[in-house]
């Protein structure tokens, strides 16, 4: 819409396609941030997971293997109350715990298959814990054939010590294995969440710094696009106010001009009048004399008159028509010029006008010329509909339209096409003809007031073109032709879709 | 009070030419009542107004006026002549050079009784001011009350 000051538009394109850019890398680059974060933190919750679930594994193998050492100290526990005091509630607590340590030992074994050091242990514990059974199953067999009240011996009681120990010493450093592991794993967790928070600051400090530098591109985008805008609303406001004083100037200008030429030739007419006039009177005049010559030649043929009949019969009417002649023809021209300015100073009052009809009233006016003529005149529909000032836009049809029919090619019958059409915000006429055509040298000049073109033979004062190219400047158009001698001519007219009101309505 | 006092004819024209072409005619449509010629607009006004043959002073009269004059519109003078009782009836012949439609109607809306264009075709304008004779002589003048 704006007009653009090319420089201005130059330097400012540039800058918004740098800024452009950064703002299509910065996006593109939070984009694959956000993907390798998204990825990189997916990948560190699976790892901690997997390493919780080996945390969780370590606690259960160590529940496994204090629920173990219990077992086995109740056994032991019991046989020794069994032992000592015979009482069948040991009996029974034995029972239970030796029967589940095999199992227990099972468990574990199963819970621990991936770790070699406590599957040794195991292996150890194996044989040892089975032997311990055995003994503690013999003793418990012993005391039970025994007499009810012999309390056994502390020999005994102690003779497996060794035996206790070295399972309670095994169970001890697969506890610490345990605990070993549970400190690796542990540190690895917690080295893995630790991990995922660098990954996801890391992440973050880099978007923060991408937004940053996002908004301070938009804003200096923004900045430099408010820049320019002003810039232009300056220039523009520069070219309005340089239009409008070229616009003041033209309309003085063509003021000035119209006022001149009405003066001159209403001026001019004045003194026409008295040559006009006096050279009637002459005539007038003339009559006696001629009479008067006609009596003497009558009555006194002898005085010699030869001179004076040339000038009164011949000369005296010859110069008095050749000066009739010349003021008819000045007559003409100042009229023509001072129509041309009242024309210049007539208010133009656009109405829409629907050009199918308006072009069809002159095709009616000018069918009877046309009939004597042959002449055909086609309106090729549609014709445009446009808002303009009703007597000059008839002015300007009929005139060409006239000049069509006025022109043509002597044998050779007119055809005459008119046709229209809506080109954005104005409209676009070609008249057509077949015609005699005008030579290429006067396609200028044609439009100049009182100039012709081509053989004389037709009536005219070389006035019509150049009064429809003056209309057609105040419409607010154009007009172009397009001729081959011989051939036939086309005027080309375009004319604003909607006149605007008129601004310079001069008095 | 005489009621067949001639009719005095005033004529307003810049152009000597004119005045003449204009009188040759008058006279020749069989007219001699006395013509006062003058070629500005303020000894004419001087005349119809104050002087002592004029039509306040000196019964009837009739006008024949240009509009370009030197030194003022001959519309000035028809407004004038116009907007005075005594002289209002006095009918005033406009004989101007342009054709303008607008200036045409203005004439008539300020009381011109008729307006004849000057054209070059003199034998038409010779007609209309023979035309005007013939005007002159049917016309009642209306008198001039004292």
């Amino acid at each position: 819409m704006v007009a653009q000051d090319p420089m201005g538009a130059g330097r400012s394109a540039l800058s918004t396609e740098a800024i452009r850019r950064l703002l299509a890398a910065a996006l593109l680059l939070g984009a694959a941030i956000l993907v390798a974060v998204s990825l990189s933190a997916a990948w560190l919750v699976a790892r901690d997971q997997e390493y919780t679930g080996w945390v969780n594994h370590t606690y259960t193998v160590e529940r496994h293997i204090s629920r173990f050492s219990v077992l086995f100290e109740r056994a032991e526990a019991a046989r020794r109350g069994y032992l000592l005091t015979h009482d069948d509630r040991y009996l029974v607590g034995y029972r239970d715990s030796a029967t589940a340590l095999p199992k227990e030992l099972e468990a574990l074994q199963a819970l621990t298959g991936d770790n070699p050091r406590e599957l040794a242990a195991i292996t150890e514990l194996e044989p040892l814990l089975s032997n311990k059974l055995n003994t503690l199953e013999a003793s418990m067999r012993a005391a039970q054939t025994q007499s009810m009240a012999a309390p056994t011996d502390a020999a005994t009681l102690e003779e497996d010590q060794p035996l206790v120990s070295q399972i309670r010493e095994l169970l001890a450093r697969m506890v610490v294995e345990e605990n070993r592991l549970l400190q690796i794993r542990t540190e690895r967790q917690t080295a893995n969440a630790d991990l995922l928070l660098a990954a996801v600051l890391t992440a973050g400090a880099l978007l923060a710094a991408l937004s940053i530098g996002a908004v301070i591109l938009v804003r200096r985008y923004a900045a430099d696009l408010d820049g320019s805008q002003a810039e232009l609303r300056s220039v523009n406001e520069g070219l309005e106010r340089a239009v409008a004083e070229r616009t003041a100037d033209l309309t003085r200008a063509n003021d000035e001009i119209q006022r001149f030429a009405y003066i001159v030739s209403h001026d001019l007419r004045s003194p026409l009048v008295n040559v006009m006039g006096f050279t009637s009177e002459l005539e007038v005049s003339l009559k006696p004399l001629q009479a008067l010559l006609h009596e003497v030649e009558e009555k006194a043929p002898s005085i010699p008159l030869k001179a004076a009949r040339e000038a009164v019969q011949a000369d005296l009417p010859e110069s008095i028509t050749f000066i009739r002649a010349a003021t008819r023809k000045m007559d003409r021209l100042i009229n023509a010029i001072l129509r041309l300015s009242r024309e210049g100073r007539r208010t133009l009052t656009p109405e829409w006008l629907d050009m199918g009809d308006l072009l069809g009233g002159i095709v009616e006016s000018v069918q009877h010329t046309a009939l004597e003529r042959g002449a055909t005149i086609v309106l090729e529909s549609p014709l445009p509909t446009i808002s303009s000032d009703r007597l000059a836009v008839e002015q300007v049809f009929s005139n060409l339209i006239e000049n069509a029919l006025k022109y043509a090619k002597p044998g050779r019958p007119a055809r005459i096409v008119v046709r229209g059409l809506t080109t954005g915000s104005g409209c676009a006429f070609e008249i057509e003809d077949n015609g005699r055509g005008i030579a290429t040298a006067d396609h200028e000049r044609i439009f100049e007031l009182f100039r012709r073109s081509g053989p004389q033979d037709q009536p005219g004062e070389g006035i019509g073109l150049a009064h429809v190219r003056a209309l057609i400047y105040r419409l607010g158009g154009s007009i172009t032709l397009d001729s081959e001698l011989d051939r036939g001519s086309t005027f080309r007219i375009s004319l604003p879709r909607t006149l605007l009101r008129d601004r310079d309505q001069t008095a | 009070v005489n009621t067949h006092q001639p009719v005095n004819i005033i004529m307003i024209e810049d152009d000597d030419g004119h005045a003449r072409l204009i009188e040759r005619n008058i006279r020749r449509a069989g007219i001699s009542n006395t013509i006062h010629h003058f070629t500005d607009g303020t000894s004419a006004l001087e005349f119809i107004f104050n002087g002592s043959e004029g039509p306040i002073l000196n019964g009837p009269a009739m006008v024949l006026l240009d509009l370009n004059l030197p030194d003022m519109s001959g519309t000035d003078i028809l407004t004038r002549i116009k907007s005075v009782d005594k002289l209002k009836r006095t009918p005033v012949v406009v004989l101007t050079t342009t054709d303008d439609k607008v200036e045409i109607q203005r004439c008539y809306d300020l009381g011109c009784n008729v307006y004849i264009t000057k054209p070059v075709n003199y034998e038409s304008f010779a007609d209309a001011i023979r035309q005007l004779g013939l005007f002159l002589a049917v016309i009642q003048v209306p008198e001039v009350t004292e």
